[in-house]
């Protein structure tokens, strides 16, 4: 059995005008240090997939396994990475993380200080430590966020769209960053991340899972990227597998417009 | 200095660079210097308006004292009796003559006490009602009915109950104090953003955790309001309970001097109350200014 493990994932809400499946017939095994990206639409039910494994979501059919045991909520296993940073603007950046640490871990007062001050090191905040996260760039409140589900050591982290906030040079540095840490962690952490940028995908996945566009959506296709790592980000963009796979993710997610725009007649 | 300063702050990201201008805005003087005089400037051009508005406001007084032959007494004659007061304000010959401070000092006693209660009892039963819809379905009906009826008109119960003025003052003032505190606390809570919820929730935060980390911090802001809401209603409240209550306040003092005819006297006390009104807003809005945080 592998590391994590969706079976089945189906997850529907209750709406007044009766059930809206948001996913279904999700299947998807992951092995340990592995980087999956999920790509789709808006819409298509990325987020809920995510927010099933990481426990903020109870499916409504299937489950989700992690390391033998099924997930029923939230869990220091999981370090979650929002959409949005979700720093408390009244804590400062070191005591946003002081406080996931403090409420996870289960150890020393100094301890957890230490924990904190090398996760802020890791990112290369420690000289912002005492900022509230109003005073920040978006990049680093990224980095700050990052850090917090670093610093609960979870064996999992799961990035809702990491890097959507952030322009495109700050964009690849926190993208240098995350890979950063996975390989100081010995690539043992497995990383689920969500995106709708196919060379952040190409860049940093290992395997990447596309997904039909929404409502019931499935999973269309989950595409293996063979590209040696350390990747390169100039120089893989060259190579004949790099462009193969990246023509066939963005005819994966252009071909349903394609289709649309068939019926339609432009008229000069 | 200033070289070396901007030298660094280029090598940071530019947004960077401003959180670092704001935070240590003194490190360029030429700048604050200038931020100085523009903020003395600002200031006083306000006193210069406000200034106007009271020669005007003065005006009418005395085109209303000239209309009245007398009867209501002019700014001059007001302001000469205020002086007195105020130049021996703590003299007391016996339970009806006492000095304008120990009377203010009565009323704002009472009403930082009831004040105190009813915030003691409204922020945390607001938090309460914020945070559980089914509170909210049980309580909200009766605060809403209980909200619009005047203060006064506890004051009869309060007599009942305590079987004494002064309790039945504080009283009137609690029961006034509760509303706007209670409204914006619940009001707060229920606002609280789905991604504070996620954080922690997330990171698996506790009930205390969540209830001093996210929901006490987030809803301050919104607490500070109703209490400043509060004690303004609260202030506005004592005058009228201690015409009713009698014995001693400022209230009394209002209604006693009415009494004695003395509508300088009357006229100095309004002029006392709405600096103490001012006092009271201030204080609470200088706490709001300094517990609002940037998102």
């Amino acid at each position: 059995m592998s590391y994590l493990e969706i079976k089945d994932l189906e997850i529907s809400f209750p709406t007044p005008k009766g059930k809206y499946i948001a996913v279904r017939d999700i299947n998807l095994s992951i092995r340990k240090g592995e980087i999956i990206s999920i790509i789709g639409h808006s819409g298509c039910g990325k987020s809920t997939i995510m927010n099933a494994i990481g426990g903020m979501l109870t499916p409504t059919g299937g489950s989700v396994v992690l390391d033998n045991k099924n997930i029923k909520g939230p869990g220091p296993d999981r370090g979650i990475v929002f959409q949005n940073y979700s720093l408390l603007p009244w804590l400062t950046v070191e005591n946003n993380i002081f406080q996931a640490v403090d409420s996870v871990m289960d150890c020393s007062k100094a301890e957890k200080h230490e924990i904190v001050i090398k996760n802020l090191k890791m990112v290369n905040l420690f000289q912002h430590k005492d900022k509230l996260p109003g005073q920040l760039s978006g990049g680093m409140k990224q980095r700050v966020a990052i850090a917090r589900a670093f610093a609960i050591n979870p064996g999992v982290l799961l990035m809702d769209e990491p890097f959507g906030a952030l322009d495109a040079l700050t964009k690849g540095s926190m993208q240098l960053e995350v890979l950063k840490l996975w390989n100081l962690n010995n690539r043992e952490k497995t990383i689920v991340m969500i995106t709708h940028d196919i060379e952040e995908a190409l860049f940093l996945s290992d395997r990447i899972v596309v997904l039909h566009n929404g409502p019931a959506s499935t999973i269309r296709e989950i595409v293996t990227v063979n590209l040696p790592r350390p990747r390169n980000k100039i120089e893989i963009v060259k190579t004949p597998e790099y462009i193969e796979l990246r023509d066939h993710l963005l005819h994966l997610l252009t071909d349903h417009f394609s289709i649309e725009d068939m019926g339609v007649t432009y008229k000069n | 200095m200033s070289n070396s300063t901007t030298a660094t702050i280029e090598t940071e990201e530019i947004v960077e660079s401003y959180s670092l201008l704001n935070t240590f805005g003194k490190v360029i003087k030429k700048e604050s210097l200038k931020n100085a005089s523009i903020y003395i400037l600002e200031k006083a051009k306000s006193i210069v308006f406000a200034c106007i508005g009271l020669t005007i406001f003065c005006g009418f007084w005395s085109l209303l004292s000239y209309y009245t032959k007398d009867s209501l007494p002019g700014p001059t004659v007001t302001l000469k009796v205020l002086y007195e007061m105020l130049s021996d304000p703590f003299y007391d010959y016996g339970p009806n003559d006492k000095g304008i401070g120990l009377q203010l000092f009565v009323s704002i006693k009472t009403v930082l006490l009831g004040f105190s209660l009813g915030s003691l009892f409204a922020i945390p039963f607001g938090i309460l009602i914020g945070a559980s819809s089914f509170f909210k379905k049980v309580f909200y009906p009766i605060v809403q009915f209980l909200k619009p009826v005047s203060p006064l008109a506890w004051f009869p119960i309060g007599l009942v109950v305590f079987k004494d003025t002064g309790m039945a003052t504080i009283f009137i003032v609690f029961i006034t104090s509760l509303w706007s505190t209670l409204i914006n606390t619940s009001f707060g809570v229920s606002t609280i953003p789905q991604d504070h919820k996620n954080v922690a929730k997330a990171f698996g935060f506790s009930k205390w955790r969540y209830l001093t980390k996210v929901v006490f911090p987030y809803t301050l802001p919104h607490i500070i309001t109703g209490l400043r809401l509060s004690i303004s209603v609260a202030w506005l409240v004592i005058v009228a309970g201690e015409m009713l209550s009698g014995g001693a306040g400022i209230g009394f003092f209002v209604w006693d001097s009415w009494n004695a005819l003395s509508l300088e006297k009357v006229i100095s006390a309004i002029i006392i109350i709405g600096f103490v009104g001012i006092i009271f807003d201030g204080f609470f809005t200088m706490i709001e200014n300094k517990v609002s945080y940037k998102a």
